[in-house]
């Protein structure tokens, strides 16, 4: 999977948690002061994207190292979670 | 289907025994599982790796997950300056961090159905400071903390996270506690009398059933304290 399809389909998925037609930006924010998603609809993101990553024959690890640091965080922003899903497709 | 770690004995086979008495499906989770009569899963819960792997034949089985009760534990009862690093470590890596392990690593089944609970064990050593307990109170105290906070972050998806923390049950937990420390502790209870296993079968029970509902982030108490 290459980035820009990752891109789309983390960019899906937040539509669906969010349940609202939305401009997503790239660097949008997904957690913290001005985010995009509560702690409920981070984790129905999360959900959604091992239920696709399971389509695509890969787990995807949501408690990886990578959810931990403030500054590499995958959950930094849509691109940061979308280079994260697209690492972890392995392709 | 509801997932018991320790089930091989003590408390979580007693457990196991009672649920599959009332037709639940039960999957036992425990290090040593060659004795173990129910449907079952090797796993030492200290390890997160296994842990996983648990949940993911748990996952094949592709039942709903109705419940985790997290029976699996370790004691020693030592005064702290007379405990070993390795049984401090033992100690602290399989009643809490364990614990958490299964917990978090569970959790998003649940989250996914939005429908469960946890269940996991504290002690009456933490209510009461009780001597010669103190890493082994320090551990379940965690977990107390743990289920209460965590137990706030799985309301959202209707999950409930309780903890019953017993006073001393008869189990290979208790090995070198004399009767005298055992009714000492019996005595600071609010209802004074020793309880066993069919009762903490029953408030296990009690959890799981939907009575319950309005119950989550709690520590029930064996006896009051």
């Amino acid at each position: 999977m290459n980035i820009e399809q990752a891109k789309e389909i983390v960019r899906q998925v937040i539509l669906e948690a969010l349940e609202e037609k939305k401009d997503i930006a790239d660097d949008d924010q997904l957690v913290g002061g001005a985010a995009l998603l509560d702690s409920m609809k981070l984790v129905e993101v999360c959900l959604a994207l091992e239920d696709i990553s399971n389509e695509h024959g890969f787990e995807f690890d949501w408690t990886s190292d990578a959810t931990m640091s403030k500054s590499r965080s995958m959950f930094r922003t849509v691109i940061s979670l979308a280079e994260e899903f697209a690492k972890q497709s392995g392709e | 289907m509801i997932v018991i770690t320790g089930a091989s004995k003590g408390l979580g086979a007693a457990i196991a025994e009672r649920l599959k008495s009332k037709d639940k499906i039960v999957v036992g989770l425990a290090r040593d599982t060659s004795q173990m009569t129910i449907d079952n899963v090797a796993c030492d819960i200290s390890s997160y790796m296994a842990v996983k792997n648990a949940v993911r034949e748990i996952k094949k089985r592709g039942e709903c997950l109705e419940a985790v009760i997290n029976a699996a534990g370790v004691a020693s009862m030592n005064m702290a300056v007379t405990t070993n690093e390795k049984t401090v470590q033992h100690l602290i890596q399989t009643n809490l961090i364990g614990t958490i392990y299964c917990c978090q690593l569970f959790a998003p089944l649940m989250l996914r159905q939005k429908y469960g609970s946890f269940i996991n064990f504290s002690t009456v050593a933490v209510a009461l400071a009780l001597k010669g307990e103190s890493v082994y109170a320090a551990s379940k105290a965690g977990v107390e903390t743990f289920s209460r906070t965590f137990a706030r972050e799985m309301a959202d998806f209707n999950v409930r996270v309780n903890c019953i923390a017993p006073g001393p049950i008869r189990t290979d937990l208790l090995r070198g506690i004399t009767e005298e420390q055992i009714n000492n502790i019996v005595s600071q209870q609010i209802v004074p009398r020793g309880f066993g296993k069919p009762d903490i079968c029953d408030l296990v029970e009690l959890l799981l059933d939907d009575k319950s509902a309005s119950l989550s982030g709690q520590v029930l108490n064996v006896g009051g304290i």
